[in-house]
């Protein structure tokens, strides 16, 4: 049965949402995507900023994306080149950092920008799915 | 290219100096007694441009300075009177507490050079003691300091495979699928293994350098070692990293030493290229020396600066980002290990830092890190 969420039909499926999670860890990825994919999540994945912004970028995703998760120490792009990105072109798409390395000055400056939550490695599933929920609802206020 | 060489007797140094000539020539030394107190004043006066040692003696032929001198190139007299005579000698330093050397020297030494003995060489002896326990402590503190800076890259390399371990021990807790729980198993088990992996690497590195374990130390194992440690200095992820290693290129020092030489080469190195670029570690082994080689492609070192960087207390980067002391440490560990340390660099082409030590043969008779 097809499910309305975000203001958008995906694929056809029962889906709380669409997630990109941007990495260079594929472990990482991996952990995420099978947290969010049993919380009914539809996860995609990038290895780093470059590669998220083709991501989003990429046909539908355009529209359907809900929530980018996104590391800060990544090649090429990083995770503060890509948020800047994301914050200037698509304001609505909610950000969440994850990050191995707490910097309190980094967070306290994303928090700023409207970054939703800046979760610091290793983040319990619980603490992950209500935060990326929280991105969630801002997701939607954002379509009202 | 900036030469910095131990000593003005260096054959290397001759041929490739450019360092700008000393105002005064240098104070031609010889020290008579190769036990511990000889061979400390031979390893401390030898780092010293300023004073050429022309030669060491000793009866017992097996004193532990006489083999160090060797490795010095640091010429070796079977008799005393043939050293004290040597022309243009300015200092006799006699550490061998024999009362007997005291008539010997008064007849000998020719007029215009003088002669330190009895409790005045005993304390020169301990003071050179006390230097040479300061040049380790200082390498070691230097050390410290600069893994304060590893802690974005531990911080990144632990809490990832912590983060896997997390997440799969969470899935476990209702994984129905047995296969699953195996593979997953594994994983953690491999996720705990690369974590207490960089435990051991940092460990070992910050471990204080072993005193007198000069050993053959295979070159290209170091480097990689030490790019391993570098990395969580600094972000390699965008460098491009070229290795043109000669094989079997191996060079006598102390390996904990060298390792901390080649750590902090590749972070400056990294961290001109503000992370983007090409790292170059080149090792060549030649008839009469080994040269190492670190090249980056960043924003190289001003000309008049070019001289001041082996200063102590000398930096170019920011309060609170830098000792001044990482250069000037390397060069005294590259003199310790009779090599020489040059530089080359052109503004925004990058810098190539050349280590040259002489040659090792019989590599295989003798122990050999990597």
């Amino acid at each position: 049965m097809s499910e309305f969420k975000s203001g958008f039909f995906v694929g056809g499926e029962s889906c709380n949402g669409r997630v990109l999670v941007v990495d260079d860890e594929p472990d990482i990825r991996k952990v995420v995507r099978m947290t969010l994919q049993k919380a009914g999540y539809d996860v995609l994945e990038a290895e780093n900023g470059e590669k998220a912004i083709e991501t989003i970028n990429y046909g539908e995703n355009r529209l359907l994306l809900d929530v980018i998760i996104c590391d800060i120490r990544m090649p090429k792009v990083n995770g503060i080149e890509a948020i800047a990105y994301f914050r200037q072109n698509y304001t609505r798409v909610p950000l969440i950092v994850l990050t191995g390395f707490p910097d309190t000055d980094m967070a306290t400056a994303l928090l700023r920008q409207g970054v939703v939550d800046y979760l610091v490695k290793p983040v319990e599933g619980e603490k992950l799915k209500a935060s990326v929920a929280r991105a969630m609802e801002q997701r939607e206020l954002a379509h009202l | 290219m900036t030469i910095i060489s131990p000593t003005m007797s260096h054959p290397q140094a001759e041929n490739q100096g450019s360092e700008p000539a000393p105002a005064s020539p240098p104070m031609r030394v010889a020290i008579i007694g190769a036990g511990r107190g000889g061979m400390a004043l031979l390893d401390v006066l030898h780092q010293i441009s300023r004073i050429q040692i022309v030669g060491i003696t000793d009866q017992n032929s097996s004193a532990p300075g006489l083999t160090r001198a060797q490795e010095l190139h640091v010429p070796v007299y079977d008799r005393v009177t043939d050293l004290i005579t040597h022309q243009g000698l300015n200092l006799v330093i006699d550490v061998t507490g024999d009362p007997a050397m005291e008539s010997v020297l008064r007849e000998e030494v020719p007029a215009g050079a003088d002669v330190v003995n009895g409790q005045t060489a005993r304390l020169l002896w301990v003071l050179v003691q006390h230097e040479s326990t300061l040049q380790t402590e200082l390498l070691h503190a230097e050390k410290l300091a600069g893994i304060g800076s590893f802690a974005a890259g531990i911080a990144h390399d632990m809490n990832n495979p912590l983060q896997l371990i997390l997440g799969l021990a969470e899935n476990l807790t209702d994984e129905p699928d047995l296969e699953a729980v195996h593979l997953q198993a594994h994983d953690i088990i491999d996720a705990v293994k690369r974590t207490t992996a960089i435990c051991r690497d940092l460990t070992s590195y910050s471990r204080r350098s072993s005193l007198r374990q000069d050993c053959l130390i295979g070159v290209g194992g170091k480097l990689d070692e030490a790019l391993k440690i570098a990395r969580y200095a600094v972000a390699l992820q965008d460098i491009e990293i070229r290795k043109l290693y000669q094989p079997d290129v191996v060079v006598k020092g102390n390996p904990d030493e060298l390792l901390h030489v080649f750590v902090n080469l590749i972070t400056n190195a990294v961290q001109a290229m503000e992370h983007h670029g090409t790292l170059t570690l080149e090792t060549h082994a030649m008839a009469d020396a080994t040269q190492i080689r670190v090249s980056d492609t960043g924003s190289g070192i001003a000309p008049e600066l070019l001289g001041r960087i082996f200063e102590p207390f000398f930096t170019t980067k920011p309060p609170g980002k830098g000792t001044g002391l990482g250069l000037y440490n390397i060069k005294n560990v590259i003199h310790h290990m009779n090599g020489t340390i040059g530089v080359d660099s052109q503004i925004g082409r990058g810098s190539t830092f050349t280590l040259t030590f002489p040659s090792e043969s019989g590599a295989d008779e003798r122990t050999t890190s990597s």
